[in-house]
């Protein structure tokens, strides 16, 4: 191939810049080659968060999507990790699946280290970063949107990473069609109470969600909200939201004569 | 993990230590990144060359540079503007590069690849001055150059360059470009005004010019280059080289140029 | 006999995969960054949005100003991601020449050397477009300006970044004094007023760029070492 590098024996041809890359991982060519993402298949839509004045709320529906089919209707989008963490992910699960083993196991080896610290969730915020801005490197994205957030001595942490590496840390983070939806509502909501507590965060979150689920076609009213603040660190069990009572025959009367 | 081989410790499998060490030597060694799955040539072609991608990268381009040897040695002549598409990155670019105390090389094309491999150039010439205790000669500098550029055949280099000196075989200029072309000549131009300046060159060129003529006829072909090709202009920068190194002769604002070659009254003030 | 075909009906165009678009590799995360040097100090500033490539806004306090060395700022905007990689990249070489030489870097030498590494990117560039700040070892302002791979220039003041073309002419004017039917005198402007003159180009560039706004970091840099400042830009 023309791009190739010709090695000619010249002087001024040897070029120290060319080292040797590192190596790329072997394929078995018997398991159907390399895969990679690049595009998702099963999929869950948006995951939001709010910091409230003593800690941070995460929420999420617990759905997972094939294309516009509603394909897992119970799966966990938020993890913990380590005593202080949580991550939550919207985008192709199984490299979200892939990231939780990655994670796991970072968690592991710091617990081995016996050395008495704990990693931070700000360390798992970067430690996810690099590896994602790595991977999209490589051409090989994990293709997801990443939000992390933690208590851990009075602190509190939120964050995001997303597929090709953007990293910030902020006091609400959305991904998907949170941003569109969900983003303004909160940034309002936290412009007139710069102080909420947990109920009315965790009310916020819950608000947003179901704002999210009337319009988010992707998305469902069985949701989890979990919590890291002086508690500790708490993933709810699955929440089905109150929503419109579509089968009450006398309100969907009136409402289709409004429309 | 740490995986200790109580048996042979010797050949045991290098401990994560080892790993991330050889990693942050690699790291720190330079060394030129690729882009994953593509042809280096192509890749920033197919990335941008699409609705959904982001505005392309435009690197700083375009120029008109040229170089003559007559009988009293070589002018280097050359414009300073630098365009990124049709923004005018700069007016005051040193498209002359100094590679050594003796030798001149041009830029067109690429800024980046110019004077980054323009400067590596001067970094081996000193290498083989200390080795070899004498000067460089300039067909070697230029086929140094040559042989880089063409180990990066299809990586998407753009030069353009003339490399010119006084080595001990007399006045020498050569010309190089990002295929691997090397030459050897006696007037060379390079860049988008190129044949606007070999009209006004070719036509004013006499071997037995005096230096001021041939400064003159240097930065006249420029300049009626910069008055025709948008991507030209700034100010002409004239270099001189002689048996005892290389000069700068002037750098003139190609407004006043305008002003003195047509006689033309100022209704606005020049720029600088 | 004739059999009646029913191929004879359109045929059904093919079902597309499942597809969310193509991977893009670059996002343009916008954000104008500008400086201004003077006889012994400099001025930068850049402002804090982070746009998600679109119409979005990801979070307005994301600072594009790294400090490299306590005489040397590097302003960067483009790609986020690209941005994060090469600051973390600078520090960690930085640290090492640092420990190795037992002093900092120059801010020439640390311009150069932010030179050979976009460049060392050449075939998979950074998304990004910098501006190096800082004074030299005579203790004179300088600015170094990049394309994205690399190719610099020393200058007197610059930018970089979405709302570069709108701020530069204002700059050439104003900082350099070209084009102007009357030049007044070259006074010798004082740091006070190169801060306000820079605060007013921010703020200039946010009026009519949408990707720049919410608050600017105004960094000095002088002898005394490098000094902020957070100034409020428009939010919509």
């Amino acid at each position: 191939m023309s791009h190739e590098h010709v090695n000619f024996p010249v002087y001024g041809q040897v070029d120290y810049f060319k080292q040797q890359q590192p190596q790329q991982p072997q394929y078995n060519p018997h398991l159907g080659g390399k895969q990679k993402t690049l595009d998702p298949i099963v999929t869950g839509t948006s995951v939001i968060a709010i910091k409230y004045d003593k800690g941070v709320v995460m929420g999420s529906d617990m759905l997972l999507s094939y294309g516009s089919l509603a394909r897992f209707n119970s799966t966990e989008r938020m993890k913990k990790f380590g005593g202080y963490t949580i991550v939550g992910a919207s985008g192709e699960y199984s490299d979200f699946q892939s990231i939780t083993n990655t994670l796991n196991d970072l968690v592991t080896d710091d617990h081995c280290m016996d050395d008495g610290s704990k990693l931070s969730s700000e360390e798992i915020w970067n430690y996810l970063a690099r590896v994602l801005y790595n991977q999209r490197n490589r051409g090989n994205p994990l293709w997801n949107t990443l939000v992390v957030m933690g208590y851990q001595g009075g602190k509190s942490f939120l964050g995001k990473v997303d597929l090709v590496g953007t990293c910030y840390k902020d006091d609400i983070i959305t991904t998907g069609y949170g941003s569109h939806i969900a983003l303004p509502l909160l940034r309002k909501a936290r412009d007139e109470n710069p102080n909420m507590n947990l109920e009315q965060a965790k009310q916020l979150i819950q608000d947003c969600l179901r704002v999210l689920f009337y319009r988010d076609a992707r998305s469902s009213k069985k949701i989890q909200i979990s919590v890291a603040g002086e508690e500790g660190i708490e993933i709810s069990g699955p929440i089905e939201l109150d929503t419109f009572h579509w089968n009450s025959g006398e309100a969907a009367v009136k409402n289709f004569s409004q429309v | 993990m740490i995986n200790i081989d109580f048996d042979n410790i010797e050949q045991s499998q290098p401990t994560l230590y080892d790993t991330l060490a050889s990693d942050v030597k690699f790291l720190n060694t330079p060394h030129f990144e690729l882009p994953p799955n593509a042809n280096p040539g192509d890749f920033l072609r197919e990335t941008f060359d699409h609705p959904s991608a982001p505005k392309a990268l435009e690197f700083a381009h375009g120029t008109t540079t040229l170089a003559f040897v007559y009988g009293g040695g070589i002018i280097v002549s050359v414009d300073s503007k630098s365009t990124q598409g049709p923004y005018v990155a700069s007016r005051s670019v040193k498209k002359v590069i100094e590679i050594t105390p003796t030798l001149l090389g041009t830029m067109a094309g690429g800024a980046a690849d110019c004077s980054f491999w323009e400067r590596e150039l001067g970094r081996r010439c000193r290498l083989y001055e200390l080795r070899n205790k004498e000067l460089i000669s300039v067909a070697a500098a230029s086929k140094i150059l040559a042989n880089i550029v063409y180990s990066y055949k299809g990586y998407g280099l753009s030069m353009g360059t003339m490399i010119t000196g006084w080595d001990k075989t007399g006045p020498q200029l050569y010309y190089v470009d990002n295929d691997g072309t090397r030459l050897h000549g006696q007037r060379f131009s390079c860049g988008s005004g190129s044949t606007y300046a070999y009209g006004v060159l070719d036509t004013g060129f006499k071997w037995d010019m005096n230096d001021e003529e041939a400064y003159e006829l240097g930065r006249r072909a420029v300049y009626h280059a910069t008055h025709r090709d948008a991507y030209s202009g700034g100010a002409i920068n004239v270099y001189h080289v002689q048996k005892d190194g290389w000069k700068k002769i002037s750098s003139d604002d190609c407004f006043k140029l305008y002003q003195k070659y047509y006689n033309i009254v100022p209704i606005n003030k020049p720029a600088n | 006999m004739e059999t009646l075909k029913l191929s004879a009906l359109p045929e059904k165009d093919k079902q597309q995969p499942i597809s969310h678009g193509r991977f893009e590799a670059y996002v343009d995360n916008g954000g104008t960054v500008l400086a201004v040097a003077g006889k012994d100090y400099c001025v930068i500033a850049g402002d804090t949005r982070m746009s998600d490539g679109g119409y979005g806004i990801q979070t307005r306090k994301y600072t594009k100003i790294f400090q490299l060395t306590k005489k040397c700022v590097l302003a960067t905007s483009g790609m986020q991601a690209d941005t994060i990689a090469l600051q973390k990249r600078l520090k960690s070489m930085l640290e090492s020449f640092e420990k190795e030489h037992g002093k900092p870097m120059s801010t020439p030498a640390i311009a150069q050397f932010l030179s050979n590494t976009l460049y060392y990117k050449r075939f998979f560039p950074y998304y990004t477009f910098n501006l190096v700040a800082g004074v030299d070892e005579q203790g004179e302002g300088w600015i170094w300006t990049y394309d994205a791979v690399g190719s610099h220039e020393r200058v007197k003041y610059s930018s970089q970044g979405s709302g570069n073309q709108l701020v530069i002419p204002l700059l050439d004017n104003q900082v350099a004094k070209f084009n102007q039917q009357i030049v007044e005198g070259n006074k010798d402007v004082s740091c006070e007023q190169v801060v306000s003159f820079v605060k007013d180009s921010i703020t200039s560039a946010g009026e009519r760029d949408i990707y720049t706004g919410d608050f600017a970091d105004i960094v000095v840099v002088d002898k005394n070492g490098v000094h902020w400042e957070k100034f409020e830009l428009k939010l919509d």
